[in-house]
C-alpha cells in the first residue's frame, strides 16, 4: 500500500514537473519546435485540393508536391485536370523567389513578390501559405496566451504579430498548436493592412504518425471574406527520401 | 484518311507496354469583323491531340497533331487592310497574287524524343523553341512571333536539335542547331546561357540563321544570314517586377536593327494585376506616311514584328470572382498615335472548359499602324480540354 502511494505520489509530481516544463515553453520556442515538425528535411506528397467556389462550384486540382531543406525549396507539379496538366510550380527561398513552367508553350516564367500573396489556381492559399515554410519564425513576433481547448484537443494558444520590416502578406497570426504532436490544429489570418479583420482560418485535422513524423492530412481553409473555402488532402506521403537538388531546377521543372 | 495514318503512326511510335498518355483539346473559335459597313464572319474548329510518353525515367517521347477546319469567310484579300492610297498603287491585275484563304489543315506541330538525366537534356525533331522575358514581344525570340492581341497563345513547333546542360543550380546553357538547309554552315545555330544572379535571371543570346524576305511589290524573295546578339534579364526592383529584354540583328544583305522591350508589373493585393511595356524595333518606321507596301505586307506575314519604331504594350486583369476574369491589352504606337484596346473576358464554366471573349478597336487614321479602317472586331472561344 505504501508502495502504491509513493508510486502514485511520484506520478503526480513528475506530471506536475512535466506539466510545468510545457507551460515554461516560450512562444519562440513552441513556434521553432513546430516549424521543424511541420518542414522535414525532405518530403514527398500527392495531394488533392477541392475548391469550393462563391458560386459554390467544385473544383479539383491534383498534385505532386516535392520539398527539401525543411522546406525552404519546393516544386508542385500538376497532375490534373487535363487544362493544366504538367504546369510546375519552383519555390524557392520560403517562396520569395517563384518560377512558373507552362508545358504547352514549354515556357518559364519567373513569377516578383507581388504574386506571392495570390491565389494559387483560384484556390484560398496563396503561394505564400504554402511555400513560404518558415515564415512564423522569421516573420513574425510570437505571444504566448493562456491556453485553450481547440478542436476537442489541449492547445497553446499563439498571437504572432508582423516583424516591423517583414513583407509577409498577414498583419496578426492567431495559432492553437497541439500540446502533445505540436501541430497547428487552427491557424487565423488578419488582414494585411487591419490586424482586426480575419481574413482566412485553417484548420488541420486527420493527424497520422507517417515515418516518425506526425502529419496533419488534412488541411481546410476557410477565406472569411470572399466566404469561399479550399480542402487540400495528402493522399499520399512520405518523408526523408532521397531528392536531388537538381529537381529545384530549370531542367527539374521540366522532367 | 490522312489524320487516320498521323494517328496510328504517333501511337506506333509511342505505345509500349504502359500506352502512351492522351490528352489535349477542342477548341471553337467564332470571329467577326466590321468593315467597310460590312461585317464579315468566320469560323474555326480546331482539335489538338496530344501524345505523350515515358519510355523510360530518362526517355520520353511527345508529339501533337492539329486538325484546323474553317467556316464562313474563308477567303481575304489583305489590300483591304492597307491603306486606300498604296492598294490603290497595285496594278488590278496584281491584285490576286494578294489574295490570302484559310485551308483545312491537318499538321503535325510537334512530335520529339527527349533524353534527359537532371544535369542533361537532348531534345531531337520538332518542338517548342521559345526565350525571353518580355510579354508581348520577344526580341531575342528568333523561332516566334507574338500576336500582340493574344500574346500567350500556344506557337506552333521548330524543328531542331536542342541540347540543355545544367551547369550550376540556376545556370544553364541552351544550344539549338536547326537543319533548315543541307548544309551545316547554311542551318541555324542558337546558344543561351542563363544564369541567376541574387534575386534576378539574367541570360545571354547568339545566333546565326537565315532569314528570308520577301519584296511584295515583284513577289521576290531574297534568302540572307541574320546574326543575333542580345540578352534579357528579369526580377524585382521596389516589389515591382522588371524585365528588359534587347537584341542587335547583323543582316547580310539589308539594314542592320536593334530591338528592345522594358517593362513591369504588380499585382495588387485585390487581385488586380497590371503590366506596362516599352518596345523599340529599329527597323520600324517613324513616320506612317512612309509605310509602304512592303512594310504592311511584311508586317501582315510575320517577317516585320511592327510597322512603327516605337510601341507600349499594357495589359490588366482583375478577377470578378474565382472564375471569371475580367482583363484588357492596350497598344499604343508612339511615332503614329494609332492604338488598339483589347478588352477581354474568360469564364472557366467547368473544370476542363473555357471560354475567353476579346473585342479589338481600333483608334488611329486610316493608313496609321492601328488605323479604323481595319475594322472592329471581336473573339469568342471556348476551349474543352480532355
Amino acid at each position: 500500500m505504501k508502495e502504491i502511494i509513493i508510486c502514485a505520489g511520484l506520478f503526480i509530481f513528475s506530471g506536475l514537473l512535466y506539466g510545468n516544463e510545457q507551460k515554461a515553453l516560450t512562444a519562440e520556442e513552441i513556434i521553432k519546435e513546430m516549424s521543424v515538425r511541420l518542414n522535414p528535411q525532405t518530403s514527398k506528397a500527392k495531394v488533392k485540393m477541392t475548391i469550393m467556389t462563391t458560386t459554390q462550384k467544385k473544383r479539383i486540382f491534383i498534385y505532386k508536391l516535392f520539398s527539401k531543406d525543411h522546406g525552404e525549396k519546393s516544386l508542385l507539379k500538376y497532375i490534373s485536370p487535363s487544362r493544366i496538366k504538367g504546369q510546375t510550380i519552383l519555390m524557392l527561398n520560403d517562396a520569395r523567389d517563384i518560377w512558373v513552367y507552362f508545358p504547352r508553350t514549354k515556357r518559364i516564367r519567373k513569377l516578383a513578390s507581388h504574386a506571392r500573396r495570390q491565389k494559387l489556381k483560384g484556390s484560398d492559399f496563396s503561394y505564400e501559405d504554402l511555400g513560404a515554410s518558415n515564415a512564423f519564425v522569421d516573420e513574425y513576433n510570437a505571444v504566448r496566451k493562456d491556453d485553450e481547448k481547440k478542436e476537442g484537443r489541449q492547445c497553446y494558444k499563439l498571437e504572432l504579430t508582423r516583424k516591423v520590416k517583414s513583407s509577409a502578406g498577414y498583419s496578426r497570426l492567431m495559432l492553437w498548436v497541439d500540446k502533445e504532436y505540436l501541430i497547428p490544429l487552427v491557424i487565423d489570418y488578419y488582414q494585411d493592412e487591419n490586424p482586426g479583420i480575419l481574413e482566412k482560418e485553417l484548420i488541420l485535422s486527420n493527424i497520422k504518425l507517417i515515418d516518425g513524423i506526425y502529419t496533419p492530412m488534412k488541411f481546410v481553409m476557410y477565406n472569411k471574406l470572399d466566404n469561399t473555402k479550399t480542402v487540400m488532402e495528402f493522399t499520399e506521403v512520405s518523408y526523408n527520401l532521397k531528392i536531388s537538388d537538381d529537381l529545384f531546377t530549370e531542367l527539374g521543372m521540366q522532367k | 484518311m490522312k489524320g487516320i495514318v498521323i494517328i496510328l503512326f504517333l501511337t506506333s511510335v509511342l505505345v509500349d507496354a504502359r500506352g502512351p498518355e492522351i490528352f489535349g483539346y477542342f477548341e471553337p473559335q467564332y470571329n467577326g469583323i466590321y468593315q467597310f459597313r460590312r461585317y464579315y464572319h468566320f469560323q474555326s474548329n480546331k482539335l489538338r491531340i496530344d501524345l505523350k510518353n515515358n519510355t523510360t525515367e530518362y526517355l520520353d517521347f511527345g508529339a501533337d497533331v492539329i486538325f484546323l477546319l474553317y467556316f464562313g469567310e474563308k477567303n481575304w484579300n489583305l489590300l483591304n487592310f492597307i491603306p486606300g492610297r498604296i492598294s490603290a498603287q497595285v496594278p488590278p491585275e496584281m491584285r490576286l497574287f494578294y489574295n490570302f484563304s484559310y485551308t483545312d489543315t491537318l499538321f503535325l506541330d510537334n512530335i520529339y524524343a527527349r533524353i534527359s538525366n537532371t544535369h542533361f537534356a537532348v531534345t531531337v525533331g520538332k518542338q517548342q523553341l521559345s526565350v525571353g522575358a518580355g510579354y508581348f514581344s520577344n526580341p531575342t525570340d528568333i523561332y516566334n512571333r507574338k500576336n500582340v492581341f493574344d500574346p500567350t497563345y500556344e506557337q506552333t513547333g521548330h524543328n531542331g536539335i536542342r541540347g540543355d546542360i545544367s551547369l550550376s543550380r540556376r545556370c544553364n546553357l541552351m544550344m539549338v542547331l536547326s537543319p533548315l538547309d543541307i548544309n551545316f554552315e547554311e542551318s541555324g545555330k542558337f546558344v543561351r546561357i542563363k544564369s541567376g544572379i541574387g534575386r534576378f535571371d539574367l541570360s545571354l543570346v547568339g545566333g546565326d540563321i537565315p532569314m528570308i524576305l520577301t519584296d511584295y511589290y515583284h513577289f521576290l524573295q531574297t534568302r540572307q544570314r541574320r546574326i543575333i546578339i542580345g540578352g534579357d534579364i528579369v526580377g524585382e526592383v521596389l516589389g515591382f517586377g522588371v524585365w528588359a529584354e534587347a537584341a542587335y540583328n547583323r543582316l547580310e544583305s539589308s539594314s542592320n536593327f536593334y530591338e528592345s522591350i522594358v517593362g513591369f508589373d504588380y499585382t495588387f493585393n485585390s487581385g488586380l494585376y497590371f503590366l506596362l511595356e516599352y518596345h523599340r524595333n529599329s527597323s520600324g518606321k517613324t513616320d506612317y506616311r512612309a509605310y509602304d507596301l512592303n512594310d504592311w505586307m511584311r508586317f501582315f506575314s510575320g517577317e516585320n514584328k511592327t510597322l512603327a519604331q516605337d510601341q507600349v504594350y499594357g495589359y490588366f486583369q482583375y478577377p470578378l470572382n474565382d472564375l471569371f476574369n475580367v482583363g484588357g491589352s492596350v497598344i499604343v504606337v508612339v511615332s503614329d498615335r494609332s492604338g488598339a484596346f483589347i478588352p477581354t473576358f474568360n469564364y472557366n464554366i467547368l473544370e476542363n472548359v473555357d471560354f475567353t471573349f476579346m473585342f479589338n478597336l481600333y483608334i488611329g487614321e486610316e493608313g496609321k499602324a492601328y488605323g479604323s479602317n481595319l475594322g472592329p472586331g471581336f473573339l469568342l472561344r471556348g476551349r474543352i480540354y480532355f
